[in-house]
């Protein structure tokens, strides 16, 4: 149902430095799928919500591929998860803790602090990224390439699978700042946020599903 | 008659037709995220599909009946597949692997969801747009790459896959086994893309229904259109992203030698393949845990359609609204879990062939209350025998025929012997194929005049119907004998097998190709209609020609950018109104309050 609100209730258009900005009045009443709260900001991240189920069933589905070859025949042979990935774990962790700091920045209406933590959490995205290079490149010089053994191959495909969606999430950041910069008004800025912060937490813990999957499902 | 409310709730700053309506052509017609523009270009596409899909099954059924015939014109186009016009076996499979994938991909997926479900879930709901009309364009023209990437494989050395629809390793996965060349590759990038397109689409759905729906639209009052798309969608977003797991998988082991379906010590050509311990039944599984899904998400949305179109040409509501949402859900969730009774022969445990083969008989439940609630739609009600309704009645007749074959082969005992035979070809074509395709005409003639502000030729339509009705069971009912002889599927030709020669098989073949070569000249039938109605059929500027009761009726023919022309529709009742006692027309439609339906004064009972 549509938010009850007539244009003469609109709020004001409040000029927050680059970009424009409409705080969004909670909606009165609500119902099951929008209780109280912005409505777009509530679209958007009813659509993040979506998507998880859609991306957990491609990871459930390699899941079970793993399990399933695994049990199949005697050439798999397990891969020691390498170390680094442990210290990206922690970077992403910190990713985090930036993105939320973003985008309580974004709910104050706070565009420079936005930005700067926006890009403090792509940065370190990409750090994460960087880590997961660098396992890669351990396994390399292990002589593990992607068609070794099967458990390389599962090793190679959940962790570049997870770095794609990851990537997708950096790309939202780099529009956030692009949208930040141009004067153009920007109504659905805080839905934007919204969603890219839930989408960077589900991208966390699944991150730390897979590196569970790697270390205990070998 | 227009009941719609005025624009006070419109607030500018919520709404997603946020866009204002565009003017040069690049951004209204191609780059558009108007959601009725992107219904209409899925449509084309599935369209074009679809002709490319016929002709394909034409030269199948051609070879079958006559394997050293010549038909100089496709040896020029085809040199390798087709030496001096003489169809070699491999381009026979090559044919039927593209006629099903674009059948089943590029017609049954797109069609009945991305091009009528894009354009009347958001009118129906009484929504501006979808949810995320960006992300809309965008699920098209991913879903466009596809069918360009899949077209690609026509022309590129080694021709087109032959590994079939299902793409079973180790044919698929093996280039060494097949023709060289990057068809299979371009396949598997077609399907992996389009996936992505249809993950993008369902999400947009999903929001859609539930985040955009008018005031006083419960779920429980959405047309059944609505509950169909709705649910459809859910079986794509679930669905889609396991083949694009499977789908990947076998690009890897094609391209980069990981073993994930490719068996050890393998042996092609006498030499052992540099393959170790995968398992093509692996492939299966993840293939067919979408491959039962989408054979919903094909046959879905034309269920919802002949619901929606059977009520309002008999004039009485839906019977059983509630149990019809109710099986629609059923036959979705039950969707996920009877995969397994396509691979009764892959050597699976008979304990587990048991389990989904009393799953599958399960989905003849909700299936027959649909068909009895179909029935006792039309039961009693004052029937107007328009081309939609004759449609949609073609489709209760193919869903039972089809189903009915159904409950064959959900059998582990009686499939082994049908398995990979014309059986199976007659029921997949009966059910999933003709009758989804049955369920777009009724449709697109039903919504025609809506979609365009045109009428479409009836009498024209009438006789597409029954050629193309009388057609498609002279084509797909003998197969059901074939397939007892047994007739294995995918035989390149006959001409050797005694059994099948003393039986009157290839007589049986002579007389399928001879209807289908009817059937599809009969399709020009109707591309002809539509073509010449969009551009010179009789005007229809009437809201609401069929005197139906759902919201896209209550708006101008074709609709306003915006549908609602900054208005808030607002639903007083239920889908279905139809046969009011009191009432000053015999129908309600949604957006009707009593007063409208009843004038003054309002007598006690709604008819909601």
């Amino acid at each position: 149902m549509p938010a009850t609100l007539s244009p003469s209730e609109a709020p004001p258009v409040t000029s927050t430095g680059g970009g424009d900005f409409v705080t969004l009045p909670p909606v009165q009443g609500g119902d099951w799928h929008n209780p109280g709260g912005d409505r777009v900001v509530q679209r958007y991240k009813l659509g993040v919500w979506i998507g998880m189920c859609g991306i957990l069933m491609f990871f459930a589905a390699l899941t079970s591929a793993m399990i399933v070859r695994q049990g199949l025949s005697g050439d798999w042979v397990p891969v020691a998860v390498p170390p680094v990935l442990y210290v990206s774990t922690l970077v992403l962790l910190v990713s985090s803790f930036t993105v939320e700091r973003a985008r309580r920045e974004a709910v104050a209406g706070n565009t420079e602090g936005l930005r700067r933590w926006m890009n403090c959490s792509a940065g370190v995205g990409l750090a994460f990224l960087a880590g997961q290079l660098l396992g890669w490149q351990e396994l390399a010089e292990r002589g593990l390439y992607l068609a070794s053994n099967p458990a390389n191959s599962f090793y190679y495909l959940l962790t570049a699978g997870h770095g794609v969606h990851l990537l997708g999430g950096i790309a939202v950041m780099g529009y956030v700042w692009v949208r930040i910069r141009a004067s153009r008004p920007w109504p659905t800025r805080l839905a934007v946020v919204e969603a890219t912060a839930l989408y960077w937490h589900f991208l966390d813990v699944l991150w730390i599903y897979i590196l569970g999957l790697l270390m205990f499902w070998r | 008659m227009t009941e719609v409310q005025p624009s006070k709730e419109v607030a500018e700053y919520t709404e997603v037709h946020r866009h204002p309506e565009p003017k040069s052509f690049l951004w209204k017609y191609i780059f558009s995220v108007d959601h009725k523009v992107i219904g209409i270009q899925y449509l084309l596409l599935a369209v074009v599909a679809v002709f490319v899909g016929m002709a394909l099954s034409l030269l199948v059924r051609l070879r079958l009946v006559c394997p050293e015939c010549s038909y100089p014109l496709l040896g020029q186009f085809f040199p390798v597949g087709a030496p001096e016009g003489v169809m070699t076996p491999e381009f026979y499979l090559a044919m039927l692997t593209m006629h099903g994938t674009v059948m089943v991909f590029m017609v049954l997926t797109t069609a009945p969801q991305g091009g009528f479900g894009n354009y009347f879930l958001p009118i129906q709901i009484g929504a501006a747009d979808m949810a995320f009309p960006r992300l809309n364009m965008l699920s098209f023209w991913t879903t466009f790459v596809s069918f360009l990437l899949l077209m690609a494989a026509f022309v590129v050395e080694g021709g087109a896959p032959m590994s079939g629809w299902t793409g079973y390793p180790p044919l698929s996965a093996l280039p060494e086994a097949t023709l060289p060349g990057i068809g299979q590759d371009l396949w598997l990038a077609s399907i992996a893309v389009f996936c992505i397109a249809s993950l993008l689409g369902a999400l947009n759905f999903i929001v859609t229904t539930l985040d955009l729906r008018a005031k006083g639209l419960t779920m429980m009052r959405m047309p059944l259109t609505c509950w169909t798309w709705f649910v459809t969608a859910i079986l794509g977003l679930l669905a889609f992203g396991v083949l694009l797991a499977a789908g990947v998988l076998l690009l890897m082991d094609r391209n980069v030698g990981t073993s994930f379906f490719v068996p050890a010590g393998l042996v092609v050509s006498d030499k052992v393949i540099d393959h170790s311990g995968g398992s093509p039944i692996l492939w299966q599984h993840l293939f067919w845990f979408f491959g039962h899904p989408e054979v919903y998400i094909a046959i879905l949305p034309g269920m919802g359609v002949t619901s929606h179109v059977l009520s309002t040409f008999a004039r009485k509501t839906v019977f059983g609204y509630r149990a019809m949402v109710y099986a629609i859900a059923a036959i979705g969730g039950l969707g996920f879990v009877v995969w397994g009774h396509h691979m009764f022969v892959s050597g699976m445990s008979p304990y587990s062939a048991f389990v989904f083969s009393v799953l599958t008989m399960c989905i003849g439940v909700p299936s027959a209350i649909k068909t009895f609630n179909w029935i006792g739609t039309m039961w009693g009600g004052k029937i107007r025998f328009t081309s939609p309704m004759l449609f949609s009645i073609g489709f209760v007749s193919l869903f039972v025929s089809g189903g009915l074959s159904g409950i064959f082969l959900g059998q582990p005992t009686i499939d082994l012997y049908f398995h990979d035979t014309y059986f199976v070809v007659a029921h997949f074509h009966l059910i999933m194929g003709v009758a989804a395709i049955f369920g777009m005409f009724a449709g697109l003639t039903f919504w025609f005049p809506k979609m365009f502000g045109k009428m479409m030729n009836e009498p024209l339509n009438k006789i597409h119907f029954w050629i193309t009705f009388i057609g498609v069971y002279a084509i797909f009912g003998p197969m059901h004998y074939l397939g007892m002889l047994p007739h294995p599927r995918r035989y390149a030709e006959i001409t050797s097998v005694d059994y099948l020669g003393a039986t009157g098989a290839a007589e049986l073949h002579m007389f399928i190709t001879v209807a289908a070569v009817l059937t599809v000249l009969a399709q020009f039938i109707f591309l002809y209609n539509f073509v010449k109605s969009i551009f010179a059929g009789k005007e229809c500027r009437e809201e609401n020609p069929w005197e139906a009761t759902t919201l896209e009726w209550a708006i101008p023919s074709p609709p306003p950018h915006d549908n609602f022309a900054g208005k808030v529709p607002h639903v007083y009742r239920g889908a279905y109104d139809f046969a009011l006692r009191g009432a000053k027309r015999d129908f309600a439609m949604q957006c009707n309050d009593d007063k409208a339906v009843y004038g003054e004064p309002a007598p006690q009972t709604s008819g909601d």
